[in-house]
């Protein structure tokens, strides 16, 4: 990938809410739409579909996975469509598949996509699902592991490393939160922000993982086009142009997860995708952080050096992180905020990335932004892709 | 990092619910593959293998078809000490999955064996309060459907 080479010209989102009643194909109708129509462009314009892979949605992933979405739409001009699922990471590789579409010459705009409805899941199939998902059947299932006892090892152990505080660590979700409640698409639009002695007041569910430190699932769902960044700049209009990107592969199974090659890893992607575009970390106008638990955010803020080393903690909870501070920082809340919609808090978050840069993210809209850092992670955390997007090349 | 995660809003159903639900029940076990085998079979004469290498000498966790170091097929086992120290930990005190309910609270565990090799394992006999990172730790085995699981406890002093 080289600086410069695509941008998303159009986004479209609902509000991330638990509405059994809107469907799979009421959202992606109503996101597809939108975001066509913010580029500025005709449906039979889009030549292809990319859909990020829903998790846990048998369903709506063999419809999409079967090529739906352009009959469904009426996309006239559509060339191919395909579906991807790399976890959390999916969103990225949807991206470099649109990338690979436009400068291969198949598709000079892509629509990517993801949908979520976790709200008509029945909950016997939800527990069955989550319960296994990203932990390993063989050696760590049997004992009793959940992807909350995952998060809350790595946090232990951070927390062990680091000095950081269970205050500290409480304030991630104070932080997170005073985005989201200023978010009309997230779960806790206009909710009261916990303050950390109610975050630590909260069950415990597992050392040190507070019930208001986890998620709660949600239904939602998002789109973007995406055309050559040549394109974008001839449409003149708000965009967000890709200006680097970097990714490195852990490991698959959690147990077998190297932490310092975990740090390694956040700290040379974050590197080289700046390189790449140009920049350095004093030219990010947004940390936009995509971690999907608060525990994991001091610890990322540290690795990307945006606080020293034993630091991050006390910025969280000084507000620095929080919608006002001198950091912006996930600004949709990540998951704790927007509410968990799978690979959808992906998506959210690139929406969110094109939206901060196009001048629309309303009262959350941070000044004079120009670069935002925007990563994703797959599964449990087997990679980490680090992207740097820009207002103009 | 990471994606899809448990939450509250899927958390173990109470019991009223749970009897609207058919769910199976039963503790899972090891999906064993055929090149493990061996360690599990280990377990039931009290035995923590660790597979190795013979060609390259790696210690291998977990067991591999083949050697992920220098892809020999030229495998073998040792039998580890079963001394560990406890690398991380974490007490679990309600949403689990509901096959684990009747075991709450219990502690998982990340704990590096002599070896140089790490496991996710549980650590028992103990008080959850008095577990700590860097603690000393042995292997029980503890039975389940017919496996035997490598527990760990605190070393007796």
């Amino acid at each position: 990938m080289s600086k410069g080479k695509i941008a998303i010209v159009g986004i479209g989102e609902v509000p991330t809410a638990n509405m059994p009643t809107r469907t799979h194909w009421d959202i992606i109708y109503d996101t597809c739409m939108e975001a066509v129509k913010d580029a500025g462009l005709h449906k039979n314009d889009i030549e292809g579909v990319v859909s990020v892979s829903p998790q846990a949605q048998p369903k709506i992933t063999a419809e999409l996975s079967f090529g739906k979405l352009p009959e469904e739409l009426g996309l006239k001009g559509c060339k191919d469509t395909v579906s991807c699922n790399a976890g959390g990471a999916s969103t990225s590789n949807c991206l470099r598949m649109a990338e690979q579409w436009i400068h291969s010459g198949i598709a000079k705009a892509v629509l990517v996509q993801h949908v979520t409805v976790h709200s008509t899941i029945p909950l016997a199939d939800q527990i069955n699902f989550f319960a296994k998902a990203g932990v390993d059947l063989q050696w760590e299932y049997p004992y009793g592991t959940t992807y909350n006892i995952i998060m809350g090892l790595m946090a232990n152990r951070f927390m062990h490393e680091s000095g950081c505080t269970p205050e500290q660590m409480a304030s991630v979700v104070t932080a997170l939160r005073s985005w989201a409640s200023r978010d009309p698409n997230s779960f806790f639009y206009k909710k009261d922000v916990p303050s950390v002695e109610k975050v630590l007041s909260s069950d415990l569910l597992n050392t040190p993982l507070h019930k208001r430190e986890s998620n709660v699932l949600g239904d939602g769902g998002c789109a973007m086009v995406v055309v050559s960044a040549e394109d974008a700049q001839k449409m003149k209009r708000p965009a967000a142009y890709k200006l680097g990107d970097s990714v490195r592969y852990f490991s698959g199974t959690c147990v077998m997860r190297d932490f310092k090659k975990v740090e390694e890893g956040f700290r040379v992607t974050a590197r080289e995708a700046m390189a790449q575009a140009g920049i350095t970390k004093e030219d990010v106008s947004i940390w936009n952080c995509y971690l999907a638990y608060p525990l994991a955010h001091p610890l990322v803020a540290e690795l990307l050096e945006v606080a020293p080393p034993g630091k991050a903690g006390q910025y969280f909870l000084e507000g620095r992180m929080s919608f006002g501070g001198d950091i912006p920082w996930s600004t949709i809340g990540d998951a704790p905020g927007r509410g968990h919609t799978g690979s959808g808090v992906s998506a959210a978050h690139y929406v969110e990335t094109a939206r901060q840069l196009m001048g629309k993210a309303g009262e959350r809209q941070v000044k004079n932004c120009r670069y935002v850092y925007q990563n994703a992670g797959g599964g449990s955390g087997f990679n980490n892709i680090a992207t740097i997007w820009g207002k103009e090349i | 990092m990471p994606a899809a995660v448990r939450d509250s809003t899927i958390s173990p159903p109470s019991g009223e619910r749970r009897s609207d639900m058919e769910f199976d029940m039963t503790k899972p076990v090891p999906e064993v593959q055929p090149w493990s085998e061996k360690f599990w079979e280990g377990t039931k004469e009290g035995k923590l293998l660790i597979q190795v290498c013979k060609d390259c000498k790696s210690k291998i966790f977990y067991p591999r078809k083949y050697c992920p170091e220098c892809w020999s097929g030229n495998l073998d086992w040792i039998e580890g000490s079963g001394r560990a120290k406890i690398y991380s930990f974490s007490t679990a005190y309600s949403m689990v999955e509901p096959k684990f309910m009747d075991e709450l609270p219990y502690t998982i565990a990340y704990v590096d064996l002599e070896e140089g090799i790490r496991m996710m394992t549980r650590i028992v006999d103990c008080e959850p309060a008095d577990i700590a990172i860097g603690m000393d730790v042995e292997v029980i085995f503890h039975e389940r459907g017919g496996f035997y699981l490598p527990y760990f406890r605190p070393v007796r002093q």
